[in-house]
């Protein structure tokens, strides 16, 4: 009877350990091996995407967290682009529901004055990251902060940001 | 859409999950995953010399021989920081991704030890893996792709930057040479300036590529060769290009700082300047921006344009009256300035006031809730504008007033404009048509409903001396918070752009918040001619809401403006500004379905009057357009950090067309909106 129990106690253990391992680390997982990354061209207006070859983790938030780096980076050095200021990295990425929160550097805010940048820039960072499915919404945050705006800045960001604001 | 599909939803329950989670992360190392910390790591503080000084990375674990360096490791930080580099890693996902000062991407995946450098694949020595919430990189393959490379010497370890590319091509009879360094240029012309041979000498870069290389398919360049010097602490690379004869070289367009593009042809004239004796790419960027205010004074009266009137009442520059206690006046300073004068008057705190304008040229200013802590002044400061100033407390009771008065030697225009600790009353230039229409308001601060509604004219004398210094009529009412948007028919709120501590951008010794403010009342100065109402949110260089409040804050105040007031349209003047000189022209945003209408008409005009690219109307979340309730716009004229464009900037001509071109959509707007009732100029 004793031994009954630890065996069932071991396939029990086991379950929960294939379970943990389906439900935790496999079920986000992105079926292909490229992601469109887009960055808007230096006429303010025109998005280009760009493919991107993911590397092996294809967990969801691996993925997201991979496309907002990639578009803060932008494109390769020589194409003319609105960017980021360098400098600017992703700090975290969270999905919710269909809501992408990224929380940026404090680095974002060090090319203030520009409507037109802040525009390019985080048009790029919404339309790659709502490209990736079940995401339609970015809530941007600064150093783990909600602002408003940026600084000084036009671009409304205390609400979750959608393509449908452009 | 539809490029991926995630091949299981993630669960709808997480929470509950959430303990298992907990487990499972107990579990991770049991069930081999390759990410976590491996048992071979050793913490192991390493330091290193680099670039001047020594670099300790406190968090550092030997990995097999191999330097493993954490993501937060302050000293990382520091290397990266002198690269331009930058580092993103959050603990819940497992990419590393390094962005090089020449904007290369470098992925780093945890448990993987392959990485790739601008899509290139590359194999490091261990794979990066978790540990107490840290990344661990090898700082080999890390270094190498950022054009670093570990030398030792004599027991230490230097990191010494190095030119880690070099790039051939020929194309059009013009061979361009690229040299990618880890850290911005700066090199040093050996050879002589008429010299065929260019010799180069890069500063505190070394090199390990191919000393020597054959350079094929170009007549101009056969070869060229790259010696290493210096020391391995101070190293130095020259580079020497072997021409044929004939051959000239210039400087080409480089994507990055860190690069060095040289051009070489023997059959074709060079566009890019002559190599030169030396060079600095990282001294000073193109996109930096220097503030020289000497340099432009753009709301200084000029000789094209008379000076500008005042507005109808429309002025408000304190918050509206505290319940708390009475601010404290600490003193009342005469300032002549030339032909004006300013009286600078210094408050403790929030004061509403409220000025009055009499026929007889006495202008007196009432400070509510407010004690005079100064002695009261009765005497004429030197100045030609003002025959008397008078301080007083008019009334000490309950509702304590400070009454400043003024008897002016002429019809003149006064300001009262809000001061750093205070206000100031600014005494400025004759005004004799102004006079009589601006003497017949009245403000108060915090009550801006009584600016737009009709203003009920002050009677030719308004008392004589013996009851100028009697009790004031009671304060106004308390302000309405928000009125219906067209409450105020007539009201056109201008908004120009930044102000005070909010420079807005500055490029070309230009600064936006000062040209914004310069439209804004040309603007204004239009829209009272053809009979509007017109208020401001600052009139002076000042943030609306603070110095150096929130972004927050200083939008919403100035949406408050209009929003208080109910006022018809707002109008946000803005300047544009990027980091490329190139990008020019003038886009006039929207974004409610409301104020679409007004935003073709205003455009409609700029377009057709400016000499600026048309970049057309555009949707954009702006706040200041979004939290107000009735039609608004935000014009971004044109951008300073354009070369023509800023020269635009500069002339007051192209200012007042974009004055007028905004006045102009607005009467048009106003005369197609089916809203309007009341025209403009009825009730005026």
């Amino acid at each position: 009877m004793k031994a009954l129990r630890a065996v069932l106690l071991l396939a029990l253990a086991a379950a929960i350990a294939y379970f943990l391992y389906r439900q935790i680390l496999q079920p986000k997982r992105v079926a292909a091996d490229t992601i469109t990354v887009y960055y808007c061209k230096a006429d303010g207006e025109t998005l280009v995407p760009w493919k991107v070859t993911l590397g092996p983790a294809r967990d969801r938030k691996s993925v997201a967290f991979y496309a907002t780096a990639q578009a803060l980076a932008g494109p390769v050095p020589g194409v003319e682009a609105i960017r980021f200021p360098q400098g600017t990295i992703a700090r975290s990425v969270t999905i919710a529901g269909d809501t992408a929160t990224v929380d940026l550097s404090k680095d974002v805010e060090s090319q203030p004055g520009g409507s037109f940048a802040e525009s390019g820039e985080f048009k790029a960072l919404v339309w790659t990251l709502t490209d990736l499915p079940g995401i339609s919404k970015v809530r941007v945050l600064i150093a783990g902060a909600a602002l408003p705006t940026l600084p000084g800045g036009h671009l409304e960001l205390d609400e979750p940001l959608a393509r449908s604001n452009w | 859409m539809g490029i991926l599909s995630w091949t299981n939803r993630w669960p709808a329950r997480t929470g509950k999950l959430l303990g298992a989670f907990a487990l499972g992360l107990v579990l991770l190392p049991a069930l081999g995953f390759g990410w976590a910390r491996p048992a071979a790591a050793q913490a192991a503080a390493k330091s290193f010399w680099f670039v001047g000084t020594n670099l300790i990375f406190a968090k550092a674990q030997n990995r097999g021989g191999e330097t493993a360096v954490a993501s937060d490791d302050p000293g990382l930080g520091r290397f990266l920081g002198k690269l331009g580099a930058s580092l993103s890693y959050d603990p819940g996902q497992r990419y590393v991704i390094v962005t090089s000062g020449d904007r290369r991407t470098i992925v780093f995946t945890l448990g993987d030890a392959r990485y790739t450098v601008a899509g290139v694949t590359q194999s490091a020595p261990f794979a990066p893996y978790q540990s107490g919430g840290s990344a661990y990189l090898s700082l080999t393959a890390l270094a190498k792709a950022l054009y670093v490379l570990p030398v030792e010497q004599g027991g230490a370890t230097i990191l010494q930057p190095q030119i880690g590319d070099l790039d051939v091509r020929t194309q059009n009879s013009v061979t361009t040479v690229t040299l990618r360094s880890a850290l911005p240029v700066k090199f040093q012309r050996v050879s002589a300036a008429g010299d065929e041979r260019l010799v180069v000498s890069l500063n505190a870069v070394g090199t390990s590529l191919e000393p020597q290389r054959e350079v094929s398919g170009s007549a101009a360049l056969h070869a060229l060769s790259l010696q290493p010097g210096g020391s391995a602490r101070n190293p130095t690379t020259t580079v020497a290009f072997e021409v044929s004869p004939g051959t000239a070289h210039a400087l080409g367009a480089s994507r990055s700082q860190n690069e060095l593009v040289l051009a070489f042809s023997n059959k074709v004239a060079l566009s890019g300047q002559p190599v030169p004796a030396n060079g600095d790419y990282g001294s000073g960027g193109a996109a930096v921006a220097v503030r020289a205010p000497g340099d432009l004074s753009p709301s200084a009266p000029t000789n094209e344009y008379a000076p500008l009137p005042a507005d109808v009442p429309g002025h408000e520059a304190l918050p509206p009256p505290p319940l708390q206690a009475a601010a404290h006046v600490t003193s009342v300073d005469a300032l002549p300035a030339g032909d004006a004068l300013d009286v600078r008057v210094a408050v403790s705190g929030p004061v509403a006031y409220e000025w009055h304008r009499l026929s007889d040229n006495r202008w007196y200013v009432d400070l509510r809730n407010a004690v005079l802590d100064t002695p009261a002044r009765d005497d004429q400061p030197r100045s030609t504008a003002v025959l008397s100033l008078r301080v007083k407390q008019i009334s000490a009771d309950a509702d304590p007033v400070v009454r400043i008065a003024l008897t002016l030697a002429s019809p003149r225009h006064v300001d009262v404009e809000p001061a750093a600790g205070g206000f100031t009353v600014a005494v400025g230039e004759n005004d004799d048509g102004e006079a009589q229409r601006v003497g017949a308001g009245r403000i108060a601060s915090g009550a801006v409903i009584a600016n737009a509604l009709p203003i009920a004219p002050v009677t030719g004398s308004a008392g004589g001396p013996s009851d100028f210094w009697s009790k004031p009529t009671p304060a106004p009412p308390a302000p309405i918070a928000r009125l219906a948007p067209g409450t105020n028919p007539r009201l056109i709120v201008i908004d120009p752009g930044h102000g005070g501590s909010d420079f807005g951008a500055e490029h070309n010794g230009l600064i936006e918040k000062d040209l914004t403010l310069d439209i804004s009342k040309r603007l204004r100065t239009l829209l009272v001619a053809r009979g509007w109402q017109v208020k401001m949110t600052r009139e002076t260089d000042v943030d609306v809401f603070a110095p150096n409040d929130s972004a927050h804050d200083e939008l919403q105040a100035r949406c408050d403006v209009a929003n208080q007031a109910g006022a018809r349209m707002f109008v946000s003047v803005h300047i544009n500004s990027f980091t490329s000189a190139s990008l020019n022209g003038t886009t006039t945003y929207y974004y409610k379905g409301a104020d679409l209408a007004l935003g073709e008409a205003i455009h409609r005009h700029l377009a057709a009057n400016l000499k600026t690219i048309d970049r057309g109307v555009r949707k954009e979340n702006f706040y200041v357009i979004h939290h107000t309730d009735m039609p608004a716009v935000l014009v971004e004229t044109a951008f300073l950090s354009n070369p023509s464009d800023a020269a635009y900037l500069r002339s007051p001509a192209f200012l007042q067309q974009v004055a007028l071109s905004i006045a102009d959509g607005i009467g048009e707007y106003a005369s197609n909106s089916p809203q309007v009732n009341v025209s403009p100029s009825d009730g005026l």
